[in-house]
């Protein structure tokens, strides 16, 4: 059995069939993480200024690119393992540079709040033995985490849900989309306006509180009344709700401070996103968007999308992310002005333009270590088959000896 | 769930008996139930009619690989998500502390299993759909989330 | 407003918000090959009800190009898989999706990637290519 790193559930229970040192096929895995473990077709090469080296070089020349840099930024992350995380704090601290991860644009201000316990959570498997009312708000795990269903929320009989969904669990589904998740919540779709959360959520605050809600009254009764009989509540906040309400967190806070028996989990996509966050926040008190100096600095300035307008960095370390792709255009523009150094598995458009490219290993299946499940919960990967790659573990050890 | 009616709507309701049956309305029954093919219908294989024949092939997915039991996986749908593998009651009768519970099926008696990012299906003659005691059960799919799974 | 700018322009332009989300199918490809066609197909695309479509009268397949305050990029319309009420149109996550999303933020470093304004019309333009789509690589 090995791990799938193909989003956040880390499944551990992937059976592969290796056949000449690649993957043949994979079961248990869904289609993300099939693909995922299979790989890309066109691995990263080794090269400086867009000329093909060796390994060693592009360490050396990286090492050189970073050490001469005045403000030099490591960003990525979500892809890494742990061990590789906390290498890159080091790393950080050391070059005196700003380190932001993919939860700066994504889920970091919730998971911020869920390490800071502003809110009550829980594990999956505590989902999966104890919940009966699950609510999907601004998330799509049947596309995002196609296994969280089936593994642990919805489908699965549990400790205390031993008849099956049909009786046992209600799954509710909070969206502007009739997603694939709606879809299976067929009677309890709710569908809300483009940034009609916090409305949404002030409505059903009144009608918990005793009041007549002002907005779609009948149905946000009806909602309230399951919210309130709920023996085990579960919240999954996408990035729906998180950008829907990043101004006002509090309301939230507020809607779950009514509801005694439910728990919030934000929704992570990259495998080991909540792993940078809990890394960093022990190490600084802070999820992203730290600059160090000698001392820590955390401000929204760091921001990866701050940072990149502002041209305030100039020296990028990017390692298993690609900000080339999922940042706005307008914005990555900085990046083809300042030397990019890529470390990833897999040519990236982000690598196309990097001055110094490293490829790594498909961590999980090319080399092991651990990763941080979307709940909290520490994963072990394994390594799958034997290769040359090294490892971002080894390649950040490197970097720093060389530094 | 796909319907006689929607497959009538889309052919040439002219009831010209080319295929053999005797109206367009049989010809749709035919079609549902699979025993027979659009191309049977030759008027609609006509440009005029070829908005109409797409909707009907896009109805009607491939049949290729049915099991002897009628039940098509349709793989290019399927995303592996492994929701069928659990809520099948068969497959959590007979794989309590593998499928039942979520984790991936423990032994080679459940009917579904995810291979290659997509959903197969074995030991097909369990399905509650067959034998001397069936039951006409959705359990696979209404957890579909994008209609991979059907009957003919 | 379509009619005004109509005498103007081959055809007319539309207002239209558009938010972001994540589909399967794209994100197996984009593992497999973010270079390549599949990723393409599924990223270039803007999926519309059924109801915005006769609207602005579009059929499904048709290019259409649009533009924002921070970009512009050509993509194909496709309907809806289920129906929806309309006035808001979807784009999967992607370089295409990211051509128009603003770079302001109010200094807090999130874009608003789920809540975009548009202005969308026919285009004769073939779909952007992803090359264009990457600063660095404009020029060449």
């Amino acid at each position: 059995m090995v791990t799938c790193t193909g989003c956040a559930l880390l499944c551990d229970d992937i059976e592969v069939v290796v056949e000449n040192n690649r993957i043949k096929e994979t079961r248990n895995a869904c289609r993300r993480g099939a693909a995922r473990m299979k790989g890309c077709v066109n691995r990263l090469i080794p090269s400086i200024y867009q000329k093909p080296s060796d390994i060693d070089s592009s360490i050396k020349k990286a090492a050189e690119i970073l050490k001469n840099a005045k403000s030099p930024m490591l960003f990525g992350w979500s892809n890494s393992t742990c061990e590789a995380q906390v290498k890159g704090i080091g790393l950080a601290r050391k070059l005196n540079a700003i380190i932001d991860d993919t939860s700066s644009f994504c889920q970091g201000i919730l998971i911020e709040k869920v390490l800071q316990k502003k809110f009550r959570t829980c594990s999956l498997e505590d989902v999966r033995n104890r919940a009966d009312v699950l609510i999907y708000w601004g998330s799509d795990a049947q596309d995002s985490q196609p296994r969280h269903l089936s593994r642990f929320s919805y489908f699965p009989r549990g400790e205390t849900r031993q008849r099956g969904y049909e009786e046992d669990r209600v799954a509710i589904a909070i969206d502007v989309r009739e997603s694939n998740t709606a879809k299976i919540c067929k009677g309890h779709f709710y569908r809300i306006p483009l940034k009609g959360d916090r409305e949404f959520i002030l409505a059903l605050i009144d009608a918990l509180s005793g009041k007549v809600p002002s907005y779609d009254t009948k149905k946000i009764l009806e909602l309230a009344g399951i919210l309130k009989k709920a023996e085990f509540g579960a919240i999954f906040a996408g990035i729906g709700l998180t950008y829907s309400i990043k101004e006002d967190l509090v309301v939230l806070l507020t809607l779950v401070d009514l509801l005694p028996n439910f728990h919030i989990m934000p929704m992570v996509g990259h495998y080991n996103m909540r792993g940078f966050n809990e890394n960093l926040f022990r190490e600084t008190g802070f999820v992203n968007r730290v600059k160090f100096d000698g001392n820590v600095n955390h401000e929204d300035k760091y921001s990866i999308l701050e940072v990149l307008k502002e041209k305030r960095t100039d020296a990028l370390l990017v390692i298993g992310g690609d900000p080339l792709s999922s940042l706005p255009g307008t914005v990555v523009k900085h990046l083809s002005a300042i030397p990019v150094i890529c470390i990833d598995p897999c040519a990236t458009l982000t690598s196309k333009i990097a001055v110094v490219t490293i490829p790594c290993a498909v961590s999980g299946v090319e080399s092991d270590g651990t990763a941080v499940r979307m709940d909290g919960e520490t994963v072990k990967l394994s390594k799958v088959m034997e290769n040359n790659y090294l490892s971002d573990e080894k390649i950040l050890t490197r970097l720093m000896r060389a530094i | 769930m796909l319907t006689v009616m929607e497959l009538y709507q889309l052919l040439p309701k002219t009831n010209c008996k080319k295929c053999g049956e005797s109206t367009c309305m049989a010809f749709a029954v035919a079609l549902l139930s699979r025993k027979r093919k659009i191309a049977e219908c030759t008027p609609i294989l006509e440009e005029n009619f070829k908005k109409q024949r797409e909707k009907l092939e896009a109805l009607l997915l491939p049949t290729a690989g049915a099991e002897e039991t009628g039940m098509i996986v349709h793989t290019e749908l399927c995303t592996g998500c492994g929701n069928c593998v659990v809520a099948c009651p068969v497959d959590v009768a007979n794989d309590p502390k593998g499928a039942a519970i979520g984790r991936a099926p423990s032994n080679d008696k459940v009917i579904f299993k995810v291979v290659e990012g997509k959903v197969v299906a074995s030991n097909i003659k369990e399905c509650r759909r067959f034998g001397k005691n069936r039951v006409l059960c959705y359990a696979c799919i209404d957890p579909c989330p994008t209609g991979a799974i059907e009957f003919v | 407003m379509g009619m005004d700018l109509g005498k103007f322009l081959n055809s007319p332009e539309f207002e239209i918000r558009i938010t972001t989300y994540r589909d399967i199918f794209q994100v197996e490809a984009l593992e497999r090959d973010r270079f390549g066609e599949e990723y393409k197909k599924l990223s270039a695309t803007i999926m519309m009800s059924r109801n915005d479509l006769q609207k602005m009268g579009f059929k499904s397949g048709d290019r259409v190009r649009l533009t924002s305050n921070s970009g512009s990029v050509v993509v194909e319309a496709k309907e809806n898989k289920r129906d929806e009420p309309g006035g808001i149109a979807f784009m999967v996550n992607s370089p295409w999706s990211n051509a128009i999303v603003s770079g302001e933020t109010g200094g807090k470093g999130i874009p608003e990637f789920k809540n975009m304004t548009a202005k969308i019309s026919l285009a004769k333009e073939e779909v952007t290519p992803l090359e264009k789509l990457m600063p660095g690589m404009r020029q060449a």
